[in-house]
This record gives C-alpha cells, sequence and structure tokens, in this order.
C-alpha cells in the first residue's frame, strides 16, 4: 500500500515527498476531516477551562524546571523504580535500545511481543529489528494495528492512521483477517479489531510500550491511552518492557494534576483520555512481574545543551501543533520522513538528526505561529524553526561545493552591495535598468527569467519605482533651496 | 549499559552546566486548585459527565445500596460476576454466581460476565473515577477483562477537579487507574466507538453518605 519512508536518513527532502501527496486528493480529504474534527472538539473543551493560560504557564514551568535538572531527577527516577522492583536500562541511542529489548526478549524465548502504540519504539525502528530477530511484533492500538495490516506508515502522533478512511480500513481488515463480507462500519471495524486481538492479549507473554510521564519522586510510569490495549499490555503479561525518552520525566506526582488536564483536551479534544494507568515498577499480585524500562538519550542531550531549542524537550507528544498547521494539513505526516511530522516533527527531527539529516523541515511552515498558540506546554515552536534554519545555512554555506550555488552566490554579492552605501546606489541603478524590461505597463513585474521565474510563477513583483527615496528627498532639498 | 548510563548522564551535565535551575517551590501554580460548586452540585456535574460517556448512573443512600447492586445486576442480563476480595458480601444478593478474585487466572476472568468493585475518588469535572486497586478496588485486571463494570462510588468521595483528588492523595498510590468513560477509540474518520478492548459498560452508583468521617472510618475506607 505504501512506498513512504519514515527514516530521516533516507527520506526525500520535504518538498519533494510532498509533491505525490498534493496529488492525492482522498488522502487530503481525510486529513482535513480528522484534524478538523479534533481541532473543533479541542477549541470547545479549551474554552471552557477559564484557567487554561495558568495550566499552560504551569506546564511549561515545570517541564522547563525538569531539562535543567534533568540529570539528579533521572537518578531519582532510577533509584525508585528499581527500589520497587523495576530494571532500569540506559540506551545512548536507538542501535543500543533496540539490543537492550532484543536481548530481554531472548532470555523470555519470547517468539511475539503486543504493543502499545509507541512513539520511541517507531523512532528507534524496533518492529523490523523484531521481525529480522524473528520475533513477531503485534500493534494493539486500532490505528497501529491498521497500519501494520495494512503495510503503512504512521502519518499522526497521536491518530496515526487518520489518513485512511473506513473503506480503506475494511478493505485492509477484511483481506488480512480473512472477513470478506466485513462491513465499513467503524463499529463493525472495531469490533473486528477486538476479536482479533483478544486472544493475543491472553497468551502473549510479554509485550513493549512506551510512557506519557515517569515520576522521579516515586519511580512511577504513567500510559494515557483510550482503547483499554494499553492496560491490556500492562497487566495480563508476564514481562513488560518501557521505552521512554529521557525528557519524559515530571519531578512529583502531583505535577500529574497539571500535565493530565492538558494533554486530552489538547491531543483528542476530550476532557480526560478513557483510560490513565499508573504503575510503580512490580506489584506482587498485580500485573507484570518483570518490568524493564529503557531510557532513551538518541540525540535528546545534544538538543539539551542548547538554549533555544532546549525547548523542543518540552513535549508531551499531544500533537495539537499537527492539527493546527495548515501546512500539514495540505500534506499529512507521511512528506515529513519521519516518524514525528508537523511542526513538532519540523523541529525535533532535524534535531534528533544531529541536524545531519531532515535539513529541509526547518522550512515546512509558513512560520504563522498556530502551533506556539496551541502548545500546552508553550513551546515556541517558529523561534526554534528559525534558529535551525540558520543552523541549515550555516552549515551549507561552509560547504565548499556551494561556493557557486546561485543562491549562496547572490546572497555573498548582496552582503558586498548592502555593505557599501555607493555599491548599493549604483546596484539601484543598475537594476532600475535591468528589471525595466520584465516591468509591465501597470507598474509590475508578471514574469523573471531563470532564477527569478521561481517568484514570478505563483505571484507578481512590484517594479522599481523611477526615483528611489534618497534621490527624492535630494530633489526635494534642492528645490527647497 | 553502566557505561552508557555515564556517558547520557555526563552528557546532561554538560549540557546543562550553566543552567539557572528555577526552585520548585517557586514553579507558578496560579491554576485552579480547588473547586467552586457545593456538594449537590458536585453530584450533579459528575452525574452529567457520565453520562455523556456513556455510562449508566443510578444515585442511592447507603441503606438502599444491596437493593441497587441486585436492580442492577438483574437489569444486566448477566449472571457470572467477579469480585474483588474485600468487597462487603452482605452487598451481594443471592441467585448470581459470584467469582471472588483471589487470584482468578485471566482465563477465569475472561468467563465472568461483569465485576462489581469500589473505587478510590471520583472527579467531577472530566467524569473520572479514580482505582487505586485496593483489596475493595481489585486488582486491575479485575475491571479490565469482563465486559460489564459496575462501580460504587461515595458522594463525599466526588472533588469537582484534578487537583482536588491529587491533595486527597496523601500518599501517592503504587497503581493508579483513572477511568473516564467506557473504553474507546476514535481512530476511524474520528468516529467516537464505544468499548474497544476495555469494558463496553460502565455502570455507576453514587452513595450518597454525608458525613464523610463515618464514611471512612467504615468498610468502604479504601488504602
Amino acid at each position: 500500500m505504501s512506498n513512504v519512508i519514515l527514516d530521516p536518513r533516507v527520506a526525500p527532502p520535504f518538498p519533494t515527498a510532498a509533491l505525490p501527496i498534493l496529488r492525492n486528493a482522498q488522502l487530503r480529504k481525510n486529513v482535513a476531516h480528522a484534524t478538523g474534527v479534533i481541532q473543533s472538539k479541542r477549541a470547545k473543551l479549551v474554552a471552557e477551562k477559564t484557567d487554561w493560560q495558568d495550566l499552560r504557564t504551569a506546564a511549561s514551568a515545570i517541564r522547563t524546571h525538569v531539562l535543567q535538572n534533568l540529570g539528579p531527577y533521572l537518578e531519582q527516577f532510577e533509584a525508585r523504580c528499581t527500589a520497587a522492583g523495576g530494571v532500569v536500562h540506559w540506551a545512548a541511542d536507538a542501535a543500543e535500545a533496540r539490543s537492550i529489548v532484543l536481548d530481554i526478549l531472548r532470555q523470555e524465548q519470547a517468539s511475539e511481543v503486543i504493543k502499545i502504540k509507541t512513539m520511541t519504539s517507531a523512532e528507534i525502528q524496533l518492529n523490523p529489528a523484531l521481525e529480522a530477530a524473528g520475533i513477531h511484533a503485534i500493534e494493539t492500538d486500532l490505528a497501529e494495528l491498521i497500519l501494520q495490516l495494512g503495510e503503512d506508515e504512521p502519518s499522526h502522533i497521536v491518530v496515526p492512521a487518520l489518513h485512511v478512511n473506513r473503506s480503506q480500513v475494511r478493505e485492509i481488515f477484511a483481506r488480512r483477517m480473512g472477513i470478506p463480507d466485513l462491513s465499513d462500519d467503524p463499529q463493525a471495524l472495531t469490533a473486528a479489531a477486538r476479536a482479533y486481538l483478544r486472544q493475543k492479549f491472553l497468551s502473549v507473554p510479554t509485550a513493549i510500550s512506551g510512557a506519557n510521564f515517569l515520576v522521579a519522586e516515586t519511580g512511577s510510569v504513567a500510559i494515557v491511552e483510550s482503547e483499554g490495549n494499553g492496560r491490556m499490555c500492562l497487566t495480563l503479561p508476564r514481562t513488560l518492557i518501557t521505552i521512554a525518552g529521557i525528557e519524559k520525566v515530571l519531578p512529583r506526582f502531583q505535577d500529574l494534576e497539571v500535565l493530565l488536564q492538558l494533554l486530552a483536551r489538547s491531543a483528542t479534544g476530550e476532557r480526560m483520555s478513557p483510560y490513565t494507568s499508573l504503575w510503580t515498577g512490580v506489584t506482587p499480585g498485580d500485573g507484570p512481574q518483570r518490568f524493564h524500562i529503557i531510557l532513551l538519550d538518541n540525540g535528546r542531550t545534544s538538543i539539551l545543551g542548547k538554549k533555544t531549542e532546549q525547548q523542543t524537550l518540552k513535549c508531551i507528544r499531544c500533537a495539537a501543533c499537527q492539527n493546527a498547521c495548515p501546512v500539514y494539513l495540505q500534506t499529512g505526516g507521511h512528506a515529513y520522513g519521519s516518524v514525528y511530522g508537523g511542526p513538532i516533527g519540523a523541529i525535533l527531527t532535524p534535531q534528533l538528526m544531529q541536524m545531519e539529516h531532515a535539513q529541509s523541515l526547518p522550512y515546512a511552515s509558513s512560520l504563522c505561529g498556530a502551533c506556539y498558540e496551541v502548545c500546552p506546554v508553550k513551546i515556541n515552536i517558529p523561534e526554534v524553526l528559525i534558529d535551525l534554519r540558520a543552523k541549515v545555512v550555516d552549515r551549507e554555506r561552509a560547504e565548499t561545493d556551494r561556493l557557486l550555488d546561485p543562491m549562496y552566490l547572490g546572497m555573498r554579492i548582496a552582503n558586498n552591495l548592502f555593505s557599501s552605501a555607493g555599491r548599493f546606489r549604483a546596484a539601484q541603478r543598475l537594476g532600475r535598468i535591468a528589471l525595466r524590461a520584465f516591468t509591465g505597463k501597470d507598474g509590475w513585474i508578471h514574469a523573471l527569467p531563470g532564477m527569478g521565474s521561481r517568484w514570478t510563477m505563483t505571484r507578481d513583483l512590484r517594479g522599481l519605482p523611477s526615483q528611489t527615496f534618497r534621490e527624492w528627498w535630494e530633489t526635494r532639498r534642492k528645490e527647497g533651496q | 549499559m553502566s557505561t552508557s548510563r555515564t556517558l547520557i548522564l555526563d552528557r546532561i551535565r554538560t549540557a546543562t552546566a550553566n543552567a539557572a535551575p528555577q526552585d520548585y517551590a517557586a514553579l507558578p501554580r496560579t491554576y485552579l486548585r480547588k473547586g467552586t460548586l457545593d456538594a449537590e452540585q458536585r453530584l450533579a456535574l459528575m452525574i452529567e459527565r457520565l453520562h455523556e460517556y456513556g455510562a449508566e448512573v443510578a444515585v442511592c443512600e447507603p441503606a438502599q445500596l444491596p437493593a441497587v447492586i441486585a436492580e442492577q445486576l438483574a437489569a444486566s442480563g448477566r449472571h457470572r460476576f467477579a469480585v474483588p476480595p474485600g468487597l462487603p458480601q452482605d452487598w451481594l444478593p443471592s441467585g448470581y454466581d459470584f467469582q471472588q478474585d483471589t487470584g482468578l487466572s485471566a482465563d477465569a476472568l475472561e468467563q465472568c460476565e461483569g465485576v462489581v468493585t469500589q473505587s478510590f475518588a471520583g472527579v467531577a469535572d472530566s467524569g473520572t473515577i479514580v482505582l487505586h486497586h485496593s483489596a475493595a478496588e481489585g486488582r486491575r485486571v479485575l475491571s479490565l477483562l469482563p465486559d460489564w463494570h459496575l462501580c460504587i462510588l461515595r458522594t463525599t468521595q466526588i472533588v469537582e477537579t484534578l487537583p482536588e483528588y491529587f491533595a486527597l492523595c496523601q500518599q501517592q498510590p503504587e497503581l493508579a487507574t483513572y477511568i473516564s468513560g467506557p473504553s474507546a477509540t476514535a481512530d476511524i474518520e474520528m468516529t467516537r466507538i464505544k468499548g474497544v478492548h476495555g469494558p463496553r459498560f460502565l455502570n455507576v452508583i453514587l452513595v450518597r453518605d454525608e458525613n464523610p468521617a463515618e464514611a471512612r472510618s467504615e468498610s468502604f475506607t479504601t488504602h
């Protein structure tokens, strides 16, 4: 079904990846419908919350405080979780995280594993590694199951299959579950998923999850979900492996009172998601008796030390910015070439790649600021986007093979002209003569040749006036004398 | 493993070396930490929210509780129910197959058509039922596998806002589940479908106990 590549190392640049999607009317319709529904539900619930801005301010401060004290809080989490019977692992990068998971699964002699939707697992490309090791991963979130059975890729952080409509889901389920007469009623499709997964929940002894929050004070982990597949994975198996980004930690249990009020409203337009689960290491007689948690760096520490970019790590993955983004609305998530799409993906992905890949993403934005406005933890995404654009430019212009790149050449010439009044005046005069041929009778330039055509392809350019301000001022002064 | 631990913590130390961290106690907390509704309004809001989720709600006096439980069980048309070990036996009517959970297997629980539990608290603002999984609330899996969940909540356990629930927790629970309506999904075209993997039916009995001191000392007490 899909030839989508969500690995930033090999994915095509955003404009290239976006082109075929822009021609896919069905996909764009699906994305517009889903984001429209979530946005209107969110707006209604945010409006009824009189202290919304206070909650945002508190959440932003808590998350910033955590990042500034990340080391001590992680060590505290580790100590408490270990004391409660959990095993804490540290993974510096994706490869190490994968190998820790595989080692545990080998010890468990696992041939199958049930999974709760987890962004970190997708980030480290865990499923292909599991399959390569002969371990079958079963996605239990409805949307993830649709994508897995349809051999498709996620296009949204919270609602990963929002680009697929009911008749497409029907086709996938009918084919892969062997139910030819399945109807396309969402109720029937959901019931089919329930039946398909029920036996797996009851029989597969190992589960993999992500985490919404880690609590340093208690060593507890929290997961927020809707379907109950999370609760199944968190309670029925013998062994649970949780993969969490190091930035997920909160100082205290009580801090959840802020984040939980913001998360569901921002993510799905609900006051609370149907199920929030909190557990602490291992509880005798209740749930998995072996609990492993992998604390994942994978580029996060390189973001932590940067003044403007650090705020990227405040993110709680609600995807409100995705739903609000006019660019995402047109392209959907696949164009971003990463599991993290939308505005947050545009800043997170290139940074996780240490700016080595995904350099087109900071430009995948109109800088309209809608993402900042809806962000529950007040990440100033436009500010980070601009900062990252500067970094991309700094890298590029340092490359010698860019010396003759027309854009950088043009910028160097502009730099030269703008730094001297005489050269600037001469350039204005020359420009006026050169552009005269392209300026229409109405005073507008409708078509430029060469590189300039990229501008005039979509917009007109006002022709240069016959006089500059300085020239006019000079004339006026002379006349006045 | 230990080398990566050192490596990551070193990277963090370097990255945060120049930070001037804000004191935790000084973090701004100007959001609402207390509700404004009185007990009746709080109860009304809780009922309204539960109804929005499609949950069924019954309100009763403490003395009526066994009768209301009997009504609910009869109306469910179900026969075999799981119950946590801490649920008072004298609340349960005769004529049903009650499976007391003293470590029932998942398969045995799967055979139960419903479950009856108590709860730790209710949050009216979001219609949330809080379980801390004490003996009267049951293990986590108990309120998960059976398709029909009858949950008993005392009205004095209802707070208006989420922060008030956290204020109620003198100790952090080791386990907690916050249930806001029955299991649901909107993954297909944002159409909300009730009942994916968790219980498809949530019934709540709200027991009016105007005297909180009394309530907390009786068998209702959760840890």
